[in-house]
């Protein structure tokens, strides 16, 4: 750097290529970082493709206790079993009897048909046919309701039908009496409610978050153990060398985490036949604007933590945390207004809600513009602050070389 | 010295070193109150209301406008009116709203003139809760408004109002919960997450806390402390974590069956029981983990993955039954698990020891896990032949 003819521009970019290079040395080097950014963000995506491939439950094993036997409860016994969610593995004498099946497991769901059903319908009374779900997981209660319900559904509608035709009133008339308003049902993106479709973008695009969260703390929190630490890189003086830091470490991880970005984002979905409905530009820039959020939301809390561990001891319980709060399951009309405020903290909020959007629900970018502004504000704000932890902790570093002497 | 006595001894040392290193009580203590604090006020009263639904009512009829008073009035529904189709969609694409319906023009004429006009509606099922109680909601509602017309015309043709509901709804379906009365969200998922965060402190703090002693290279004057005892030194070291983290989860269990009040049909004594074990299992998977890997960083790394990875294959919600085959296995290596299926038993059926005695053996067995690394962590231990860092 001794050439006179070396440009100030010049200096600077050979200044932060030199710490993007020791910094992607300081990361290859690093059995336990290579762990978090390569193992799991290879292996993870490809873990949970698997391990969800298949997002319904259909054909629910079930027990049926019919206690009327007669023509009538077999008809809804039958239209029960011919939905997709359930099967009906058991005709159990008593309730007693399915109860144990349930209670070991061999079930999932009792439909309870009393005695007096046949007589109540004939009478032209209401009849009751009771459920009982197993609520060890919310699905199993899912699966039965819908079976139950869409076979109640069907069973009312030619009920209705056959007692009008008693009546004398039949074909269109009476269709246009037993539905009289018609509805017509659209799921467009998700329409066999797959756990698959929406849980695994969610999973993976956190993945990205948390990895380079953890690696890069790691990181961060080795060198400050070994009595080095980020500000150090830099050669220049002041907030110059903090940019030249930040530019050549960023890069670093800017590199790394389009590539695994990419991967998780595009590659994975295709391999495994997930829906990618969004265009790819569209989806690459999102890309962008989530690995530069992160990047600068890696640095600011990194500038915490001295020790290599303390952050998984820490903060690991963040990743079901975040996951909650990115509101792609409980719905973010429901949240609190104080944690629905800390979402915002998290780059992975945005992240996931944009691309379940663009991806998925085939959103342009336009439409994405309040996840896209979210993460813009959340790099400009994360990268002030990473830069001012940095000034800061140079300072100190300084001091601390001025009183050894 | 009796081995007691240096037991006593090495114990007494590990809570000096707690009391100097804040991490312990940071990761245990204030992680626990942290997570319990966030599930239990996150999801709220259990069951999200007031959704987003947006209502596209082309008709602007007495008819169309109450139903969206009514979809408004529901405990689910919150209404959203757009005047088109595409501005509907589009918020839905955005997610901004959970459903959509959409009530065609001249459907107040096409009722009155039994011309059956239809009414579509659209779930965005990709936000999960929202859009399947949306759904719920949608269906409802559509069935119930082709019921209304039919119960005016019943009315008008002089039925009474028994006899008219006979009809109506000639079946009812009367929905039982086993285990969960209200479908509490809330219920389902604190049941299992907060246990599963015990579960990840009890694996990473057993790890910090045996590994540290090979990272600061300390591991010969502890053994040294324990008359060379490794066992006297691992059980002196560990016996105050498990104290912290049994407080704990008794704690969280107090809080949750005793003072809140959440559903569990058998005895709490029982469930006490159960998480002593979770507890004792996992610190035993941590040794384990650190006895493969003596390395505080990789199994410091190995252990988180794995206790993140444990969430989604416990079956909580998705059921392990719809996984591949290999996964099925794969479910049994984390304590969680375990505990997942004995909390069935004796939360939800209330069966009793013998309902969970298998749990209860499988809990035992990860405490041999130590023993299938106790002589390569003893040796790292005396040696400190791994790298540091």
């Amino acid at each position: 750097m001794g050439n006179r003819k070396a440009t100030y521009l010049g200096t600077w970019i050979k200044e932060v290529y030199a710490i993007f290079a020791s910094e992607m040395k300081r990361i290859f080097l690093d059995r336990g970082v290579c762990i978090i950014f390569f193992l799991a963000g290879l292996g993870y995506p490809l873990l949970y493709n698997f391990m969800y491939c298949n997002g319904t439950l259909d054909e629910m094993p079930i027990a049926v206790v019919d206690l009327a036997d007669c023509a009538d409860s077999r008809a809804y016994l039958r239209k029960v079993n011919d939905t997709r969610e359930v099967r009906i593995k058991y005709h159990c004498a008593s309730m007693e009897e399915a109860r144990r099946l349930m209670e070991k497991r061999k079930i999932h769901g009792i439909v309870l048909i009393p005695s007096d059903y046949a007589h109540r319908l004939a009478a032209g009374e209401q009849a009751t046919i009771s459920t009982y779900a197993d609520m060890s997981s919310l699905l199993y209660y899912k699966s039965l309701t819908m079976a139950t319900n869409y076979a109640m559904l069907d069973e009312i509608r030619e009920i209705q039908l056959e007692r009008y035709a008693a009546a004398g009133t039949v074909g269109e008339q009476a269709c246009q009496l037993v539905e009289a308003i018609p509805y017509e049902e659209n799921i467009p993106y998700n329409n066999a409610f797959s756990y698959t479709i929406f849980f695994i973008p969610a999973v993976l695009i956190l993945l990205i978050q948390q990895t380079m969260f953890y690696g890069g703390t790691m990181l961060a929190g080795t060198m400050r153990e070994e009595g080095d630490s980020p500000f150090m890189l830099g050669s220049g003086k002041g907030a110059g060398g903090v940019i030249r830091v930040m530019a050549g470490r960023g890069l670093a991880y800017f590199v790394i985490y389009m590539v695994l970005g990419i991967y998780i984002t595009i590659i994975t979905p295709c391999v495994f036949g997930q829906p990618v409905n969004g265009r790819f530009g569209d989806l690459l820039l999102l890309l962008v604007f989530y690995v530069l959020a992160c990047i600068m939301f890696t640095f600011t809390v990194s500038s915490f933590f001295r020790k290599r561990e303390t952050v998984f001891v820490t903060l690991l319980f963040l990743s079901p945390v975040a996951i909650l709060l990115s509101g792609f399951s409980w719905p973010t009309s429901a949240f609190p207004w104080y944690w629905r405020a800390f979402s915002y903290l998290f780059p992975s909020t945005f992240g996931i809600q944009g691309y379940l959007n663009v991806n998925t629900a085939g959103c342009d970018l336009q439409m994405a513009g309040p996840q896209m502004m979210g993460l813009s504000i959340q790099i400009m704000v994360y990268f002030v602050l990473a830069c001012l932890n940095l000034y800061l902790e140079g300072r100190q570093i300084a001091k601390h070389s001025r009183d050894a002497e | 010295m009796s081995l007691f006595g240096e037991i006593a001894e090495v114990a007494a040392r590990e809570l000096k070193i707690m009391a100097k290193r804040p991490i312990y009580v940071a990761a245990s203590v204030i992680t626990m109150a942290f997570c319990t604090f966030f599930f239990l006020t996150f999801l709220g009263k259990g069951l999200p209301e007031d959704l987003p639904i947006g209502v596209v009512d082309l008709d602007g009829s007495s008819i169309s406008r109450r139903f969206a008073r009514e979809l408004d009035a529901s405990r689910l529904g919150k209404t959203v009116h757009y005047p088109d189709f595409v501005q509907a969609r589009n918020d839905m694409q955005k997610g901004r709203i959970n459903a959509f319906i959409v009530l065609p023009a001249g459907l107040n004429e096409d009722v009155m003139a039994y011309r059956r006009p239809v009414i579509s509606y659209y779930v965005n099922s990709l936000y999960f809760v929202g859009g399947a109680l949306a759904y719920k909601q949608a269906l409802t509602m559509a069935t119930l408004s082709s019921a209304a017309v039919q119960r005016e015309v019943l009315r008008a043709k002089g039925m009474d109002e028994d006899k008219i509901m006979g009809m109506l709804q000639p079946i009812v379906i009367d929905a039982h919960q086993i285990g969960n009365a209200t479908t509490s969200y809330q219920t389902t998922l604190c049941n299992m997450l907060i246990p599963g965060m015990l579960q990840m402190i009890a694996i990473l703090l057993t790890i910090y806390c045996l590994g540290t002693e090979l990272k600061y290279r300390t591991s010969r004057k502890l053994l040294e402390l324990s008359g060379g005892s490794f066992g006297a030194a691992i059980i002196g070291k560990l016996i105050p974590l498990t104290v912290l983290m049994l407080m704990l989860g008794w704690l969280c269990d107090l809080l949750l069956y005793h003072w809140l009040h959440f559903p569990v049909a058998g005895s709490i004594w029982n469930i006490f029981l159960g998480t002593t074990m979770l507890v004792l299992a996992s610190e035993a998977l941590g040794i384990f983990i650190l006895g493969c890997l003596p390395v505080l960083r990789d199994a410091i790394s190995v252990g988180s993955l794995a206790s993140m990875l444990s969430l989604s294959l416990t079956g909580f919600t998705l059921p392990v039954e719809v996984m591949p085959a290999p996964f099925t296995g794969l479910t049994c290596v984390f304590p969680l698990r375990h505990y997942y299926l004995f909390f069935i038993q004796e939360g939800i059926h209330a069966t009793g020891f013998g309902g969970w005695y298998v749990q209860l053996l499988c809990f035992m067995a990860f405490l041999f896990l130590p023993l299938l690394v106790w002589r390569r962590l003893k040796n790292a231990y005396i040696r400190q032949d791994y790298p540091q860092n």
